[in-house]
């Protein structure tokens, strides 16, 4: 996929999940321009060298082989270069201390993946929208 | 008072010992002061007898006698005083030569005139006796001024004269006055025969005058003088006193003894025993605190150590080396000591173990629970996604069964994604923490009923909630509002059969506490299961009538539980349910 286009990088695991976000996201015609980690430090990765465009967010699984979601928000979120970056954890975890770190990382938004498909659509539909076409970032 | 024992036994021995003390010295002065009583008595009546022997002296009297019968004497007076007046002032010159140096010698006719003197004084014209009959008699003391004087006549004269008679018979009187010598020396030397001390007193039996030999006194009153026993009266100051007559004469001797002088040995007891028994009891005193001190310090010790244990320090233990009874009391209570330190660390160390196989425990079931919310969820989701997508990107090519069958899975992937969300919400309840403060449960009932209402605008039948007057509760806000959420919900869902659901939020009161209920006009439940109800996963009605999970009830108890309150239902098929919960006035 062509680094310069990219406007969302979802950093998720598991296929399945994968697919059902795109899915929800290409019914909004967003898909086009995803870019997809299976893991975190992939995704550490795709911002190390410093020359690679700037997403206007990152879905954010926590549960992630390697490098685990928290980890790739702290190190995003500490870095002066990618911390206006806005994270969306994206997580099947509604537990409690994990909210509360993310939160506590920087965050921008944490959203749990409900099991039911059409809610689930709707919720990363919605946030794509928001991040996407609402959402004015520093520049 | 709050006195340890340390100070109290001293005190107590000391007390003991000065009373005793005290009974010792008032006895003891008892008795020396009537023993020192019994004395005087006995020393009085006794140099009163000396004195009244001192006086009775019958030597002088046979002189006057003698002299009375003297020829010369006779002679003179036979001869009417004509004749032989230098032989009868020899007889008489003779006896005051003999005699004493202060007396003098009268020799008086029976009229009283003086017929002859001789002697060195003059003694007044009126001291003048009745002489004796047949031998010379004293008379009463006599006193001129601050002399007194002592007479003694014989009547002399041939045949029978009569005295008294002026006839002119030829008899007369020989008269000897003595001046008795008055002067310190004197006294003191009198005093000195009866023991020094005591006051020796010579008077008239009749009266006035007396003398203590140094000069003249007032007469000891009558009863004094009369009484032959010993007396007390006052003569400026309290005197204890014995009279006794002169034999063969009118006079009287009293001897006297202050009364300060009696009580003296009795006083002089008291003075010397007083300090001793002081001294025996500051001794008594101190002998006690050293052995109170001796016997508490030890007690002491182990007693601090005792407090010290049971403040905490378990490693207290006494340090007593004595063989007594405190020393067993050191012995045991160090071993109970070293027991007590021992259970307590192996209780110690069993609680460590329990409570890190508690946290263990605990923390598998966070990581239990994190897993079945995390890895559960996501093959659930992508059943339903995929079967949804099949549904809706595939219809076309689906006969109406396998239609039918994926709307099967699609349900129940749905109603498992809700019963582990729900299972998770419970889990969940057990760990979170309660934060109690005031809540305004009346608000709390409205926002709740508000948001259910707004839920429940498409159902068929009206629907109305009332909340009713609800005083404020002590808990945690936000599980208080998941309780009032909870039973909402269940009595609007048990409703929904009916035209007209009615839901009624109230309270009541119950002794300290307050009863609040949500109470519905719904399906109800049979009262023979409603134990069952707040359990997890338990249903009364089947799911196509009611949906659900049965964890809503289960969730409601556990929060009330946690808070210290008490939750229960009543209710019958159709008729309705109610669902009360207490929670405690203030602490949890």
């Amino acid at each position: 996929m062509d680094q310069h286009g990219v406007e969302i990088l979802l950093v998720e695991d598991n296929p399945n999940d994968a697919e059902l976000t795109l899915r929800a996201l290409k019914q909004r015609n967003l898909a086009n321009q995803v870019r997809l980690c299976r893991d975190g430090a992939e995704a550490v990765d795709f911002f190390s060298d410093g020359a690679g465009p700037v997403p206007k967010v990152v879905l954010l699984d926590l549960k992630l082989p390697k490098v685990d979601g928290l980890e790739v928000l702290r190190r995003l979120k500490q870095d002066e270069r990618t911390k206006a970056i806005p994270i969306v954890v994206l997580t099947s975890s509604r537990e409690e201390p994990d909210i509360e770190r993310a939160y506590a990382l920087g965050a921008n938004s944490y959203i749990v993946k409900p099991v039911d498909f059409d809610a689930f659509a709707r919720a990363v539909s919605e946030l794509g929208l928001y991040w996407l076409l609402l959402n004015h970032p520093p520049r | 008072m709050n006195w340890s024992i340390e100070r109290k036994l001293p005190l107590l021995v000391s007390i003991l010992l000065l009373g005793v003390a005290i009974v010792q010295l008032t006895i003891g002065y008892g008795e020396v002061r009537q023993a020192s009583r019994a004395l005087a008595d006995k020393r009085l009546p006794l140099a009163t007898k000396v004195l009244a022997d001192l006086f009775q002296t019958g030597q002088g009297r046979a002189r006057i006698t003698a002299l009375a019968k003297d020829p010369a004497i006779t002679a003179f007076l036979g001869s009417h005083g004509r004749q032989g007046r230098d032989a009868a002032l020899a007889a008489m010159h003779r006896i005051t030569t003999d005699t004493a140096t202060n007396a003098g010698l009268e020799l008086r006719d029976f009229s009283g005139r003086l017929l002859l003197r001789t002697g060195r004084f003059m003694a007044a014209d009126s001291v003048l006796v009745s002489p004796g009959k047949d031998s010379a008699r004293y008379g009463p003391l006599v006193r001129q001024d601050t002399t007194l004087f002592i007479a003694l006549a014989a009547a002399t004269g041939v045949g029978d004269q009569r005295a008294g008679e002026h006839t002119g018979s030829t008899g007369g009187i020989v008269q000897q006055v003595t001046r008795v010598n008055l002067s310190k020396r004197t006294r003191s030397m009198l005093t000195g025969l009866a023991g020094g001390d005591v006051i020796l007193l010579l008077g008239n039996a009749t009266g006035d005058p007396w003398t203590d030999f140094a000069g003249i006194v007032p007469a000891p009153p009558a009863n004094v003088r009369m009484s032959l026993t010993p007396v007390r009266y006052e003569r400026g100051e309290m005197m204890r006193a014995s009279a006794a007559p002169v034999p063969g004469t009118p006079w009287m001797v009293v001897a006297q003894l202050p009364s300060r002088l009696v009580a003296a040995p009795a006083r002089s007891y008291l003075i010397t025993m007083a300090p001793i028994a002081l001294l025996i009891v500051l001794a008594g005193a101190l002998l006690a605190w050293w052995g109170s001190r001796r016997l508490m310090t030890p007690l002491g010790v182990v007693a601090r150590a005792a407090e010290a244990i049971a403040g905490g320090d378990l490693t207290q233990r006494v340090l007593v080396d004595r063989r007594d009874e405190i020393g067993r009391l050191a012995t045991s209570f160090n071993t109970m000591a070293e027991q007590v330190s021992r259970s307590h660390e192996r209780l110690e160390s069993q609680v460590a173990q329990r409570t890190k196989a508690l946290e263990s425990t605990n923390a598998e079931l966070e990581a239990f629970s994190y897993s079945v919310s995390h890895d559960l969820r996501a093959p659930l989701r992508a059943i339903h996604g995929f079967a949804r997508i099949l549904l809706e990107d595939h219809k076309a090519q689906l006969d109406p069964e396998p239609q039918r069958l994926l709307g099967i899975i699609d349900q129940n992937t749905r109603r498992m994604g809700q019963l582990i969300d729900d299972l998770l919400a419970f889990s969940r309840l057990g760990r979170t923490e309660i934060t109690a403060r005031q809540v305004d449960m009346q608000e709390l009932a409205r926002a709740a009923a508000d948001e259910i209402r707004h839920a429940e605008a498409a159902r068929n039948g009206t629907l109305s909630i009332e909340v009713g007057r609800l005083p404020p509760a002590h808990g945690d806000r936000a599980l208080l509002r998941q309780v009032m959420s909870n039973l909402l919900q269940n009595a609007v869902k048990f409703t929904r059969e009916r035209a007209e659901a009615r839901v009624e939020v109230g309270s009541r009161p119950d002794g300290d506490s307050t009863v609040y209920f949500v109470k519905d006009n719904g399906a109800g439940f049979d009262p023979r299961y409603s134990a069952k109800l707040f359990g997890v996963f338990q249903r009364l009605h089947s799911t196509e009538r009611f949906d659900g999970t049965g964890v809503g009830l289960a969730i409601v108890k556990r929060i009330i539980e946690r808070h210290g309150g008490r939750v229960w239902a009543e209710g019958q098929v159709d008729q309705g349910a109610t669902f009360s919960f207490t929670l405690p006035a203030k602490e949890l």
